[in-house]
């Protein structure tokens, strides 16, 4: 017996004006979306068990009991301009297109807009703390963004109002994707990496960790926070003095880190010339 | 068991370097793995993002042929060249998988009897699940197996698999302080007395952002946290100076059961 089984039960025979939404009863529509005993799970592929807690999903407005408002989604996903546009004419058929340029593109749209990914996110559900559009939407803004046909302006644009940056690579959303979508490592990398290329101010902390790596073949905390923060480095003071009086942080190690066999093969590796700078 | 450093490791590149530059990255992280195996010895971490990649570079390296040359001929300048052998370890599993839990447990001379403990995991040594087999990674509870083991006191609570926010800190630390702070904040409601962490970046905010954390929710915490090898070794009987557990931020109280270096 599937959750959903359980659902109709319920409105048949205990409560006839439960809401909850489904349609294809195989994890094909993405409405069926719920969270039981605290996970994200499609309420049609998910078996039953005995004790359940069934929620609305999270980090959407409650319209009533299972059914949330996917407005704040929908949003989100229209202001990314989520078609394809070609910058060069058609060439006609067969297009080049090669496997390795289209596979993170088609991986993003096995997505099936359950929002199971969006409920279990922890920096979305921080509301207005920061401007990230979340996995959902970013997926969707990966199938037409990571197609190498599309206009790189248009990209440029959706980028800009992505917040991508503040993903913390947590993988929660990854763990609950039903259509198996490695939203992390094919997507939302692959799209901060176009951010670094298109919008390389929106980039500074990864550019400025891999030149940190890149001459001292190890991370420097103080290096990077400086680099990264500049004056606003200032108020991290307090800490600074914290960590030196304990011992955490070594002012000796950030001058003479550069010298090691660590930092020369660091060198070796990231100095080549096909990799971004 | 012997430790031996690979001097010239570098740092594998966090989640930075992975996302701006996958060439670098795999090359990075597939030379620290060919290091190991010119050594034939098994790869141990201490830090859950750091095996994480050493473990995605691994599985891109056997699962792509053309990437693997590729890296190989990168390698191949400083004579080094990966076959795919390497076994990597975290010391989480280090303890279960080569020491094993009764050779632990014979080797407690100081449970950490009356101490409370809030297992904070992090996120990279449980998820991807497509790398850790796991349906839902709550389901992990080597750390509490491991603190029963030690002789102190598992609790549960809402922070166990979530994440510390590490990864954005550097150019923004609110997601960090209010992320982290529901986590302490309910460790601490669940009645720990401190909080263990087999990653060193989660201990970095746990501990290092902790005042900043109580400033930013403005509720008093004072959470002593540890890392994974230091409540090891309290209970195989080495001192706290010994393990550094002096330098935290957040002071961690003498116990009654553990002995300090004699004055
Ligand atoms: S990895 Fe990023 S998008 Fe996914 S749940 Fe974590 S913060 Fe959200
Ligand atoms: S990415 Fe996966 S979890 Fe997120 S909406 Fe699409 S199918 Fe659902
Ligand atoms: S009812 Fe369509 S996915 Fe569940």
């Amino acid at each position: 017996m599937r959750v959903l089984d359980a659902l109709n039960h319920i409105a048949e025979y205990d409560a006839p004006d439960l809401a909850y939404r489904w349609f294809c009863g195989s994890k094909m529509c993405g409405s069926c979306a719920i969270r039981m005993n605290g996970r994200e799970v499609l309420a049609c592929w998910e078996a039953a068990v005995p004790d359940m807690t069934i929620e609305p999903l999270r980090n959407l407005p409650v319209i009533r009991d299972l059914v949330v408002d996917r407005t704040p989604y929908e949003r989100r996903v229209v202001a990314f301009e989520p078609w394809l546009e070609r910058s060069a004419p058609y060439l006609g058929f067969p297009e080049p297109l090669l496997h390795k340029d289209i596979k993170n593109a088609s991986k993003a749209l096995d997505c099936i807009s359950c929002m199971a990914c969006y409920s279990a996110c922890p920096v979305i559900r921080l509301g207005d703390l920061t401007d990230f559009a979340g996995p959902a939407p970013l997926v969707q803004l990966g199938q037409t963004a990571l197609d190498p046909r599309n206009d790189p302006a248009k990209v440029r644009r959706a980028l800009e109002r992505s917040g991508i940056f503040n993903c913390v690579s947590c993988y929660k959303c990854e763990e609950v994707c039903p259509a198996g979508i490695p939203i992390v490592s094919q997507v939302i990398e692959p799209l901060k990496a176009k951010a670094a290329e298109l919008l390389p101010a929106m980039a500074t902390h990864p550019r400025v960790f891999r030149s940190i790596v890149a001459s001292r073949g190890r991370i420097d905390p103080g290096a990077l926070v400086l680099h990264i923060q500049g004056w606003r480095a200032l108020t991290r003071i307090p800490r600074l003095f914290r960590m030196l009086f304990r011992g955490k942080i070594n002012p000796l190690r950030t001058l003479v880190g550069t010298r090691t066999g660590a930092a020369n093969a660091a060198k070796r590796v990231l100095s080549r010339n096909d990799a971004p700078t | 068991m012997e430790l031996v450093q690979l001097e010239s490791a570098t740092c594998t590149g966090a989640r930075e370097l992975r996302a701006i530059d996958s060439i670098g990255f795999y090359t990075l992280n597939v030379r620290i793995l060919a290091l190991a195996e010119k050594q034939q010895l098994p790869l141990l971490t201490i830090c859950n993002t750091c095996t994480l990649n050493v473990l995605d570079a691994h599985a891109a390296f056997v699962s792509d042929n053309a990437l693997a040359r590729d890296v190989n001929a990168r390698l191949s300048v400083e004579g080094l060249s990966y076959s795919g052998r390497t076994r990597i370890s975290h010391f989480l599993w280090m303890l279960y998988e080569d020491i094993g839990e009764d050779e632990l447990r014979r080797r407690v001379v100081q449970p950490l009897a009356g101490l409370t403990v809030a297992a904070f995991y992090g996120c990279h040594i449980t998820r991807p699940p497509s790398r850790y087999g796991f349906v839902d990674s709550r389901n992990n509870i080597a750390l509490e197996k491991l603190a029963v083991i030690l002789g102190c006191e598992p609790i549960d609570y809402s922070g166990r698999t979530e994440c510390c926010g590490f990864h954005t800190a550097a150019h923004d630390e609110r997601i960090s302080l209010k992320l982290s702070g529901q986590h302490i904040a309910s460790a601490k409601a669940n009645g720990a007395k401190t909080m263990v962490t087999p990653c060193p970046l989660c201990h970095t905010i746990l501990d290092g952002f902790q005042r900043e954390i109580e400033k930013d929710s403005g509720v008093d915490l004072n959470m002593p946290i540890l890392h994974l090898p230091q409540l090891v070794g309290l209970a195989l009987g080495m001192t706290p100076e010994e393990l550094g557990v002096d330098q935290h931020i957040i002071p961690f109280p003498p116990l009654p059961s553990i002995k300090t270096l004699p004055a």
